[in-house]
């Protein structure tokens, strides 16, 4: 999977968990600051990731990504 | 003062009387901490502007949200942080470039979580220090001012307290929420309202300063379960108790761990942490209490009445029982009941029942309704010989509790002395309690607890006005010649002083140091005891043996020349056989002192309050009692002699039993000089002179015995 395509479905997963529109979504930004994100939406948005890329993250490493270009490349690491 | 402490000043001015306050991480959820700190902000009808910011909302309450607090069009004075711990440096780093000062960090998730926590709250201080701003928090509940020209509930607490002159500082946020709900339902009114969390910048400290200054507050109330810095913290409390004349009230939390230590007779392990705390908050002046119940029954008699001018008391009452119990913890606290004048006797005689007992305590009887009352409080209070009233009732079938309570508070406001109450019961007495505390009339369950809370309050005001006592500096003393023998010690890693060594660095410092020296060989052992004269102890030195007496290494009573030479002898053959590999130094030949009472004196570094001096008497007292007494350096006069007598078993020095009273005098000249030895070397860590012999009075003491522990070279 490319770069390009993890990051399209990482902003689905952000815009459905935060419920905004996936063009208001930057490259860097930040899900809490920039975005809005409360603790708990964090949470869901690393269930999301899980779900979507069908993977199983280390819980609490997937917590400090804080954004779209760092959960690009968090979710990449465990992609084959 | 510190640059960031003088920061502090200035910007907890603005903190507390903002004129704009942004909340920034708010969200629309309802029940979460960002939505309910704006909505308290809202729903308290601050007087100021508030500013909303949330990343994804346009409005919150109806009120306009901006994205980040940089696009506030208006200047901030005061920003709320809610973010996740994570962001919430960024949401600082913006509040510093917009030139927000005061900040309350909100968030959990730092220091107390953990290593990773702690990084991220140096990284708030940092970027604090850049912009110079101040920030309470983080992990607080936040705060609340209930000045009606602020009217600022900046906090996630359920409800606004009544405006009051109490400050309360809290490090923890849960107890803040209970202790509001009590006061609510005790109609205790606040004037600031403080939750520190963490204190990453701001410290109980520069609040306490703050509220010194504050004209809204007259008590201060502190809540703490750390001490990060004791001497600061005995300093700012001594500076705004004598500048200000405002009581500070501490709630420590932690008293039980001293509880479990075992007991030994040297000063480390005697001095427990929550004795050190006790010795050093009383020194400062500062008021202890035990229990968030004791803390406002103080609390409130401070904030509510007028000082006592003296500890006499008049005690009305329509119970017998409880008059008497009234009486006996009055005077267990210190206190005393006026007598009455002829004519306010005169007075009672002629307008009370003849059943009525009209001497104090006044007794106006079960049936009395709010007419005695009246007759006996107007009595009370008229009468010069009283400095406070206590009104204790007890509800009977017709007691007008209501009624009564209206005249207490009717009666009380028409005199400038202190009026407390105590309408036992609960029930019954609730209308009335109701009554007197919405009034400001402090109101106990228990006539104890009113006893306790008046003593506290006289005695406050009382030391007020006490003359500080100088602090005493000897000059006889080589200090450099002490630092130099400390230093080379701790560079050869050499941390346990034996006794001779001690011993020298005590004579150095002026404490009676039995005279002694040390032989190396049985000719120079005779020569010495004769020089010293008789009878002489023996002991033998060896960094290798600590516990002499284990090895056969100390004989008492040596009374000639030839037993001194053969002791020498067998104390060397004995303890060879023992400790084969010892390096002896030497015997030391020491004049033997005898008929003394034995006594204990010792210096223990506290990690928080620094130099903290020790006394008790020998044997027993101190190893099955702990009966000793702590204090934090300097000990001047008044505090050695404040020493001596808190050891109960001190009285056996004062004479008894037909024994000569010993020389108090000298033990309070040794503790003088301890205590400068404690300040000007901070290299020991521990120092015990076990036992000093005190003798008949005016015949000064010796120290037998004494050991130093020193501090390992990579001690900061």
């Amino acid at each position: 999977m490319d770069r390009k395509e993890i990051e399209n479905r990482v902003k689905k997963v952000i815009a459905r968990v935060l419920e905004i529109d996936e063009s208001e979504i930057p490259y860097n930004a930040n899900f809490s600051f920039d975005l809005g994100a409360s603790s708990l939406q964090s949470l869901r948005l690393v269930a999301g990731f899980q779900e979507e890329f069908n993977i199983e993250m280390d819980e609490e490493k997937s917590l400090e990504v804080q954004t779209v270009s760092e959960a690009v490349d968090f979710i990449s690491t465990y992609l084959p | 003062m510190s640059i960031r402490a003088e920061i502090h000043k200035l910007n907890l001015i603005k903190i507390f009387d903002p004129k704009s306050v942004a909340v920034v991480g708010t969200n629309n959820v309802k029940g979460t901490v960002p939505y309910d700190i704006l909505f308290n902000i809202l729903k308290s009808e601050f007087t100021g502007i508030v500013f909303p910011v949330s990343p994804a909302e346009k409005s919150i309450c109806s009120v306009k949200a901006y994205k980040y607090v940089l696009d506030i069009p208006d200047p901030v004075d005061l920003a709320i942080i809610v973010f996740p711990s994570a962001v919430c440096h960024m949401a600082l780093e913006q509040c510093g470039q917009k030139g927000i000062k005061g900040v309350v960090i909100i968030s959990a998730g730092f220091k107390e979580v953990g290593e990773k926590g702690l990084e991220r709250e140096k990284q708030l201080k940092q970027i604090a220090e850049k912009y110079e701003m101040s920030i309470i928090g983080p992990n607080c509940l936040g705060i609340i001012n209930t000045d009606p020209y602020i009217n600022l509930n900046a906090s996630f607490a359920r409800k606004m307290p009544e405006e009051g002159n109490i400050g309360f500082l809290s490090q923890s946020g849960a107890l803040c929420t209970a202790v509001l709900d009590y006061a609510l339902a005790k109609h205790i009114g606040f004037s600031k309202f403080i939750s520190f969390g963490n204190k990453a910048d701001i410290s109980e400290i520069d609040f306490m300063y703050y509220l010194m200054e504050d004209e809204k507050t007259k008590v201060i109330l502190l809540y703490l379960e750390e001490i990060t810095d004791g001497r600061a913290l005995m300093k700012a409390a001594h500076e705004v108790i004598s500048q200000s004349g405002k009581p500070v009230l501490i709630l420590k939390a932690g008293r039980t761990e001293a509880g479990a230590r075992a007991a030994a007779s040297h000063t480390g392990s005697l001095a427990g942490d929550d004795e050190i705390c006790d010795a050093a908050f009383s020194q400062a002046g500062i008021i202890r209490c035990d229990n968030i119940e004791e803390m406002f029954n103080i609390a409130i008699a401070f904030a509510w009445q007028p000082a006592p001018k003296s500890n006499k008391v008049a005690i009305i009452t329509n119970a017998g029982g409880p008059g008497v119990l009234t009486t006996d913890a009055a005077i267990r606290d210190g206190l005393r009941l006026a007598e009455f004048s002829e004519e306010t006797t005169r007075e009672f005689r002629k307008s009370l029942p003849a059943t009525a007992n009209i001497k104090n305590p006044v007794d106006v009887i079960g049936d009395a309704r709010a007419d005695r009352y009246n007759i006996a409080m107007n009595g009370a209070f008229r009468e010069d010989g009283v400095d406070g009233v206590f009104v204790i009732l007890t509800p009977q079938s017709m007691t007008d509790i209501e009624t009564i309570a209206k005249e207490v508070v009717k009666v009380s406001k028409q005199y400038s002395k202190p009026v407390y109450t105590s309408f036992m019961g609960e029930s019954d007495v609730a209308v009335g309690i109701n009554i007197l505390l919405s009034n400001k009339i402090p109101h106990y369950i228990l006539p104890e607890s009113m006893c306790r809370s008046f003593s506290r309050v006289y005695r406050f005001y009382r030391d007020l006005d006490k003359d500080p006592h100088p602090q005493r500096i000897y000059t006889d003393i080589d200090t450099e010649t002490v630092h130099e023998v400390l230093d080379e010690a701790i560079r050869n890693n050499h941390l346990y002083l034996s006794e001779d060594e001690a011993g020298k660095i005590l004579s150095i410092y002026g404490l009676p140091v039995v005279k002694s020296q040390l032989a190396a060989s049985p000719d120079e052992a005779a020569l010495i005891s004769l020089n010293i004269g008789f009878p002489v102890v023996m002991k033998i030195i060896s960094d290798d043996i600590i516990h002499k007496s284990e090895v056969g290494g100390v004989v008492l009573n040596v009374n000639s020349v030839e037993e001194a030479r053969n002791t020498f002898t067998s104390i060397t053959e004995h303890v060879l056989q023992n400790k084969p590999h010892a390096t002896i130094k030497g015997i030391q030949v020491s004049k033997m002192v005898t008929s003394g009472e034995e006594v204990i004196l010792g210096i223990k570094k506290d990690p928080s309050f620094g130099p903290v001096i020790m006394f008790g008497l020998g044997g027993l007292y101190v190893e099955v009692f702990k009966d000793v007494s702590f204090r934090v350096a300097p000990v001047d006069e008044a505090i050695a002699d404040s020493m001596i007598k808190q050891v109960e078993s001190s009285k056996i020095l004062t004479g008894i039993r037909g024994k000569a009273p010993r020389d108090i005098k000298a033990i309070r000249e040794c503790l003088m000089r301890l205590s400068q030895l404690a300040l000007e070397c901070p290299q020991i860590r521990e120092l015990d002179i076990n036992p000093l012999i005190v003798l008949e009075e005016n015949k000064g003491c010796y120290v037998a015995d004494a050991r130093i522990l020193l501090d390992s070279p990579d001690t900061k």
